[in-house]
C-alpha cells in the first residue's frame, strides 16, 4: 500500500510538473554539448530577452486567473511604444513620455474591462472583445507612424535607463514580486480566485464583481503599457508591429509555468518560471543551431502539452 | 394485484429485493416493485423516500447493491442508460434532457441517426412528425426546442421515449412545472399511451393527479415500500399515512421563541413583470415561510431583497429606517444574507476549500495589515464546521468533495460567519438527507432564539408548515395570502398557490 501511494504521488508530481522536467533535461543536454550555455552572461542575456514578455505575462496571469484571456496586450505593447517614442521625439520630458505610455496601456485595459464586465461577459465574450480591441489598437498604432518604424531621439535620462542594461530584468522582477504578494496575500487576490472560479457565487456572497473584473484588465493593460515602454527604450525606437504575438507569448508563459488555463487559481511564480523556461529553451535551441521553424514547433507543442497535463492532473486529483 | 386471475409472471416489470447503499446511507432497503402491463402505476413518497434512486436503478444510472430486475419475465443486466433504453425502459426526468438549441426532430433522434454514415434528415423529420401527430399534436418538428413551452417540451420527451419503442415509461413529477391548463392538455396524452399498451410509472406528490389518472399506487418511505394498492381501494388519508408514517412533530423540532418587534417592513415592492406590490413584515426571532409553486416569484423576491436583482419601486424599511438596496453588497451591508437555492451554481465556490467558502462573505474580519491571515480564517472555519456538524475530513477540503447536505451547511455557515441579522433561505433543504435536514431545522431555531429573523422559501409544504411561525403564499409575483395559526394548513396554502 505504502509503495503504491508513493507511486501515485510521484505520478501526480510528474503530471503537474512534467514540462519542467522535459526542459531541465533539454538544459542539461545543451549544457553538456555547449558549456558556454551555462555562462552567467548568457543567462543574463536570456533574462533580458524575456523581461518584456515576462512583464506582460504577469498581467496576463491576473486575467487568466479570473477565467478570461486578454488578447489585446500585443497591440497595447505596440501602441504604447509608438506614442512614447513620438512624444519623446517631440521633446517631451522623459517622465511625461513614460506616463503617457503607462496611461495609454491603463486606459486600454479599462476599456477592455468595462466592455466585458458591463455585459457580464464570460470567457467567450472576453475572448472576442479583447480580440476586437487587439485589431482596433493595432490599427491605432499604425496611424501616427503611417505604419513605419520610428527611430527614437533617446538621450541620457529616465527613459533610457528603463531599457538599459539589466534594468528590464529588475523591473520584471519587481512587478512579479509585487503582484505575487498581492495575489497570494491580500483580499484582492482572494477575490480574484472567488471570481475566477465562480463569478455568480462571488456576486451572491456580496462581492463587487464588476469593478474587480475591470481592474484585472486594467492591470493587464497597464503592464502591457509598461512592457511597451521598456521595449521601445531597449531598442531605442518604435515599430508599430513590435508587439505582434506578445499576447500568445504571454499566455504561453502562464500556461507552461503550470498555471491552470481555465482560471480560478494561479501564481506569478509559475508564470515567471514559464517565461524563463521558454526563454532558456529558445536560447538552448539557438545554441544547438536548430532553426526557428523547429523552435516554434517545439514551443507550440509545449503549450498543448502544458494544457493537457494540467487537465490530466486535475482529473487525477478528483 | 393485476386483475385477480392474472398470475405473477404476467407483471411487465418486477424489481425484486432491491437494496442500494451509498457510503453511510441505506437509500433503498429491500424494495419490491411490481407493475402490471398497460397500467399507469403511481409511485409516491416524500422527497428523499427513495423514489428517484429506485428509478435511477431501473434506468441503469445506478447499479443496485443487490437485487434483480425483470422485464416481461426476463432478467435485466443494466450497465447504463443505453441498456435500459434497449430493453424498452425510458425515463422522463423533472429537468428535461433536451438540448434547447436543437430542433424537435434533432432532439427526438439525438445520437440515433439510423446507423448510417450520413444522416437522412428528411426521414427522421417525417418520423418525428408522425410521433408528434400520434400524440395528437401538430407543431413543427423544425422548431428549436428552446422556444417551446414546458408542456410542449414534455411532449418532445414523450415522443423521444416512443421513438425508442419503450414498453415502460417513467415520468418523474411531470406536472411539477406545468400550469393547470397544461396539465389538462397533458393528461389525455398519458391516457393515450396507456390505451396504446404502454406502461407508465408515474411519480408524483400530488394525490389529486393519482386519483385522476392512475390504476395502482406504491408508497415509499425512508427507502422502503410501505404500501401497495389499487388506487380505487385506498383513501387519500391512507396514502398520506403510508407516506408520512412517523408523526410530523418528530421531523420538525418544536419552535419555542415568540417573534418580537418588526425588523423588516417591505412596502409595495415591484419589479418588471415578476414582482407586484409585495408588502409584508418580518419580525425579530421569526421564521417566515414563503410558499408557492415554481415560478410564483419567491426566488425573485429573495433576490430583490438581497440586491442580486434589485426592485424597481417600493420601499424596504429596516429597523424603522428606509434603506436602498441596489447590489448584493448593499444587501450584505444591511445585514441581509441569502442562502441561494442552487448551492452548486451560486451558493458556493466549489473548487475552493471549506475555509475559503466560509470567509468569503467577510474577509475584513480576518485581514490584518492588508494580509488575509490564514491562521485566523482557520479559527472561524473550525468554529462553524463544529457548530454546524459539517462532516469533512478537514477544513482544507475542497467543497467538490463534500456531500450535498454538508455543502448546504457551509453555504449557510458563510452567512452565520457574517452574522447577518436577516437570513433568506431559498430551498434550504433541497436534495439533502434527512439527518442534515434536521440539523438545519435545529439551527434555524437556534438562530431565531438569538434574535435573528429568517425568511424560508420552500417548495416542500410539510417543511414550510412544520417550521414557519407564519406563511406567505405567492402566486404570479404577488402575495396571495398570509396564514397563521389554524389557517396554516396544506389545503389553504395549495388553494392560494394554485389560484
Amino acid at each position: 500500500m505504502e509503495k503504491r501511494d508513493f507511486k501515485s504521488k510521484a505520478k501526480d508530481f510528474i503530471f503537474s510538473n512534467g514540462i519542467l522536467f522535459a526542459i531541465i533535461l533539454l538544459i542539461i543536454i545543451t549544457g553538456i554539448i555547449e558549456p558556454s550555455f551555462f555562462a552567467w552572461s548568457n543567462l543574463l542575456n536570456v533574462l533580458r530577452q524575456i523581461s518584456v514578455n515576462g512583464i506582460v505575462a504577469c498581467g496576463m496571469t491576473v486575467c487568466i486567473m479570473s477565467g478570461c484571456y486578454d488578447l489585446s496586450v500585443g497591440s497595447i505593447v505596440s501602441m504604447t511604444g509608438v506614442f512614447t517614442i513620438i512624444s519623446l521625439n517631440a521633446g517631451t520630458p522623459d517622465i511625461v513620455c513614460i506616463l503617457i505610455g503607462l496611461g495609454i496601456g491603463l486606459a486600454a485595459g479599462i476599456v477592455n474591462g468595462t466592455l466585458i464586465a458591463s455585459i457580464n461577459g464570460r470567457s467567450g465574450e472576453a475572448f472576442i472583445i479583447t480580440y476586437g480591441m487587439q485589431v482596433v489598437l493595432g490599427a491605432i498604432a499604425l496611424f501616427p507612424s503611417k505604419g513605419l518604424f520610428i527611430s527614437g531621439d533617446v538621450h541620457e535620462g529616465l527613459f533610457k535607463t528603463m531599457g538599459d542594461g539589466n534594468m528590464p530584468i529588475y523591473i520584471f522582477l519587481a512587478v512579479a514580486i509585487i503582484l505575487q504578494l498581492v495575489i497570494s496575500k491580500t483580499q484582492y487576490g482572494r477575490h480574484l480566485c472567488y471570481i475566477g472560479n465562480n463569478m455568480d457565487a462571488a456576486k451572491m456572497s456580496g462581492l463587487k464583481v464588476k469593478p474587480n473584473r475591470i481592474s484585472y484588465y486594467a492591470i493587464s493593460g497597464f503592464l502591457a503599457g509598461l512592457g511597451g515602454v521598456v521595449l521601445c527604450s531597449r531598442v531605442t525606437s518604435s515599430n508599430p508591429t513590435a508587439g505582434l504575438g506578445y499576447e500568445m507569448n504571454a499566455i504561453a508563459a502562464v500556461v507552461v509555468g503550470g498555471n491552470s488555463a481555465s482560471g480560478g487559481s494561479g501564481s506569478i511564480i509559475r508564470t515567471v518560471i514559464g517565461a524563463v523556461v521558454i526563454g532558456i529553451m529558445s536560447n538552448a535551441l539557438n545554441i544547438l543551431g536548430i532553426s526557428t521553424n523547429y523552435q516554434l514547433t517545439v514551443k507550440g507543442f509545449l503549450i498543448v502539452l502544458a494544457v493537457a497535463l494540467d487537465i490530466i492532473s486535475k482529473k487525477r486529483k478528483s | 394485484m393485476c386483475d385477480t386471475e392474472v398470475k405473477m409472471e404476467n407483471y411487465i416489470l418486477e424489481m425484486k429485493n432491491i437494496t442500494k447503499t451509498f457510503p453511510g446511507v441505506v437509500a433503498l432497503d429491500n424494495v419490491n416493485l411490481s407493475v402490471c402491463p398497460g397500467t399507469i402505476h403511481a409511485l409516491v413518497g416524500e422527497n428523499g423516500a427513495g423514489k428517484s434512486t429506485l428509478m435511477k436503478i431501473l434506468n441503469g444510472v445506478y447499479s443496485a447493491t443487490s437485487g434483480e430486475i425483470y422485464l416481461e419475465g426476463t432478467k435485466l443486466e443494466l450497465k447504463g442508460v443505453k441498456d435500459a433504453q434497449a430493453a424498452g425502459i425510458s425515463i422522463i426526468y423533472q429537468e428535461f434532457n433536451l438540448i434547447n438549441t436543437l430542433t424537435v426532430a434533432e432532439n427526438i433522434f439525438l445520437g440515433r441517426y439510423n446507423g448510417k454514415k450520413t444522416v437522412k434528415w428528411n426521414v427522421l423529420r417525417d418520423e418525428a412528425k408522425k410521433l408528434i401527430e400520434s400524440l395528437g399534436f401538430s407543431f413543427s418538428v423544425d422548431t428549436v426546442v428552446g422556444r417551446l413551452s414546458t408542456a410542449e417540451k414534455q411532449l418532445v420527451e414523450i415522443a423521444k421515449a416512443l421513438s425508442l419503442h419503450s414498453k415502460v415509461i417513467v415520468m418523474d413529477e411531470p406536472t411539477s412545472s406545468l400550469t393547470e391548463k397544461d396539465v389538462d392538455m397533458f393528461f389525455p396524452i398519458i391516457e393515450k399511451l396507456k390505451a396504446d399498451g404502454i406502461t407508465v410509472i408515474y411519480i408524483s406528490h400530488k394525490l389529486d393527479e393519482i386519483y385522476r389518472l392512475c390504476d395502482n399506487v406504491t408508497v415509499m418511505r425512508d427507502g422502503r415500500i410501505t404500501g401497495n394498492s389499487a388506487v380505487k381501494d385506498i383513501t387519500r388519508d391512507e396514502i398520506i399515512e403510508l407516506m408520512v408514517g412517523r408523526s410530523l412533530d418528530m421531523e420538525y423540532p418544536a419552535r419555542t421563541n415568540k417573534p418580537g418587534e418588526v425588523v423588516l417592513h417591505v412596502e409595495k415592492l415591484c419589479r418588471r413583470n415578476d414582482l407586484h406590490d409585495i408588502t409584508f413584515d418580518l419580525r425579530r426571532g421569526e421564521i417566515l415561510g414563503i410558499a408557492g409553486l415554481v415560478g410564483a416569484g419567491r426566488t425573485e423576491l429573495a433576490e430583490a431583497l438581497f440586491g442580486a436583482d434589485p426592485a424597481e419601486s417600493g420601499d424596504i424599511i429596516l429597523n424603522g429606517k428606509k434603506v436602498v438596496i441596489r447590489s448584493t453588497l448593499d444587501g450584505k451591508k444591511n445585514s441581509i444574507g441569502l442562502v441561494t437555492e442552487d448551492r452548486k451554481e451560486t451558493g458556493l465556490v466549489l473548487p475552493m476549500n471549506v475555509t475559503q467558502n466560509i470567509t468569503i462573505t467577510d474577509l475584513d474580519k480576518v485581514t490584518r495589515n492588508l494580509v488575509v491571515r490564514k491562521s485566523e480564517e482557520k479559527v472561524y472555519a473550525e468554529k462553524y464546521v463544529e457548530a454546524l456538524k459539517v462532516k469533512t475530513p478537514s477544513i482544507n477540503q475542497t467543497m467538490n468533495n463534500l456531500s450535498g447536505g454538508n455543502q448546504q451547511k457551509v453555504a449557510l455557515a458563510k452567512w452565520l460567519y457574517y452574522d447577518a441579522d436577516i437570513l433568506i433561505m431559498d430551498e434550504p433543504t433541497r436534495g439533502i438527507d434527512v439527518g442534515a435536514k434536521f440539523d438545519i431545522y435545529c439551527l434555524m431555531n437556534e438562530l431565531t432564539a438569538k434574535g435573528k429573523a429568517i425568511i424560508m422559501i420552500s417548495s416542500e409544504l410539510p417543511e414550510v408548515l412544520g417550521m414557519s411561525d407564519r406563511v406567505l403564499v405567492m402566486h404570479g409575483g404577488r402575495i396571495k395570502g398570509e396564514l397563521t395559526g389554524e389557517a396554516m394548513n396544506a389545503e389553504t396554502v395549495m388553494k392560494l398557490a394554485i389560484d
